[in-house]
């Protein structure tokens, strides 16, 4: 059974940058900018999430309260 | 001043001399190189190394001496540094630098050889420690793992009421970072310190959500920072699957801990900015503009092509306009030109015609003669006599007949009047 390996960020900003550059380069035809802008959005949205998930306030936790809320 | 020139001496003095400097620094090398050559012991302090010479001072609480030792002995003893507080046996004897009148003299126990003692054989411990780590391979294994750039969950380890856990609160707002943050709290110098930092350890590890974990002490001696050499822990943190930053002691210590960590930093707060590799602050920004340019390239791309449509449908309009302009234009010249012919044409009739004029004037005067004539001649047409009620006597064949002489000559004659003939036969009886 195969999975399809989820994006990190490293490697979803890494793959924004490519699409940005080919982009750039005006060699992309009309279907591939419209594929490549829909998987870009897909990966900035990921990003976006991951940034949002360390942008709510740094929250502080003992590993008790830790272990104690893993097995609530 | 000249070296022979010399001054009085104090009056009422019983000193002797006044001697040259020099010379009394020299003598007093001289003594102090005939000084007994002995072995000495305490705590270094402010070691330095130079490219000739290594530096530092031997302490006790009654006093201190200052140390050198040349390089080439130093390196031979295979030591990387001595930390502040080490305890050594220093073999050696007085020398003195007499000095000059461009150089300062300086004093020093050269040293000539060395052990480490007490501190200095935790230090022997932990070169022999840290060759065997190396030996194993168990250096490598954390930093093989690959550490999240943005992690939400990180683990500390550190005292709970040291200024490291501020440091690393600090470093983590300084990347713009607001995940969480789990405090696995433990002493950090006694005994207990290197069993219960390793329990920490495995704990954190132990929760799932743990993505990197950072081991955070201040500076100390030796002594202090010896829990980081423990070879239980170093083995544990070597084998542990997540990623673990240490920042023991000042960047001039070096614990056995940094040796097996993914990552070592000099300080608290660099370990948290290494545990967030991620500038998040500015990766958000980065992020907007990405995703502006995105954006940018999509409309552009369809922008672009339905302009390029645009024109290529405008295309056989503009063909056809353009051979219609054409066209007129071509109609305009050629009207212009008939234009020009037919004026030419019929300024050069008109010449002829001019020209015809002139040469046709005697031709009128001829045809007027001849007028003329015609109407002389029609004055005399039998017609127009015969208009007026005559008619004509004309024998056979139309001849005309002017007597009666002759018309009594032939058998028959005709009558030619204004509207017709007769024919007629002379009567012969009448006279």
């Amino acid at each position: 059974m195969s999975e399809v390996a989820s994006p990190t960020y490293e490697s979803a900003c890494a793959r924004i940058e490519a699409i940005i550059a080919r982009l750039d380069s005006g060699e992309a035809g009309l279907r591939e900018t419209l594929e490549l802008c829909q998987e870009g959005r897909t990966l900035v949205e990921f990003c976006a999430g991951e940034l949002e998930a360390v942008g709510q306030g740094l929250e502080e936790l003992r590993l008790g309260e830790l272990v104690t809320r893993l097995e609530s | 001043m000249s070296e022979t020139a010399r001054p009085d001496g104090i009056p009422g003095s019983s000193l002797s001399g006044p001697f040259p400097v020099g010379h009394y620094a020299a003598r007093l090398r001289t003594r102090l190189r005939e000084f007994a050559r002995v072995q000495v012991f305490g705590e270094v302090f402010g070691f330095k190394a130079g490219r000739a010479r290594v530096w530092f001072e031997l302490r006790d609480g009654a006093g201190a001496l200052p140390c050198s030792m040349w390089r080439g002995d130093w390196d031979a003893l295979g030591i990387h540094a001595l930390a502040d507080g080490a305890q050594i046996v220093a073999a050696g004897g007085c020398d003195y630098y007499a000095g000059s009148r461009t150089s300062s003299p300086q004093f020093s126990f050269a040293v000539t050889g060395l052990r480490l003692a007490g501190e200095g054989d935790l230090l022997a411990q932990v070169e022999r420690l840290r060759r065997t780590l190396h030996a194993e391979g168990l250096t490598e294994p954390q930093k093989r793992l690959i550490r999240p750039a943005l992690p939400r969950t990180i683990g500390v380890v550190t005292g709970e009421g040291g200024k490291a856990r501020d440091d690393v609160l600090a470093g983590l707002r300084r990347r713009g970072w607001g995940g969480r943050v789990v405090w696995a709290f433990a002493p950090v110098q006694d005994r207990h310190a290197a069993p219960a930092i390793t329990r920490a350890l495995q704990d954190l590890a132990a929760c799932g959500e743990i993505e990197v974990i950072v081991i955070a002490r201040g500076g100390g001696s030796l002594a202090d920072l010896f829990a980081f050499c423990d070879e239980t822990l170093c083995r544990t943190v070597a084998m542990l699957r997540v990623p673990v930053i240490s920042s023991v002691g000042h960047h001039s210590d070096h614990t056995l801990i940094d040796d097996v960590a993914a990552v070592a930093c000099s300080t608290p707060t660099h370990a948290a900015e290494a545990a967030v590799p991620v500038d998040c602050t500015a990766a958000r920004a980065a992020l907007r503009a990405q995703a502006a340019r995105l954006e940018r390239q999509s409309t552009r791309a369809i922008v672009e092509r339905a302009r390029t449509l645009a024109r290529l449908s405008r295309a056989p309009a503009h063909h056809i306009a353009r051979h219609r302009a054409r066209l007129h234009q071509q109609l305009r010249e050629l009207r212009a030109s008939s234009a020009r012919a037919v004026s030419e044409g019929r300024r050069a009739n008109l010449r002829r015609g001019a020209a015809l004029e002139r040469n046709a004037r005697p031709d009128r005067d001829r045809a007027r003669r001849l007028d003329t004539l015609s109407l002389a001649i029609a004055a005399h047409d039998p017609q127009r006599t015969l208009e007026r009620g005559y008619a004509l006597v004309e024998g056979p064949e139309g001849v005309p007949v002017t007597s009666a002489a002759a018309a009594a000559t032939w058998p028959e004659l005709s009558l030619r009047m204004r509207d017709g003939s007769v024919r007629v036969r002379p009567d012969r009886d009448v006279p």
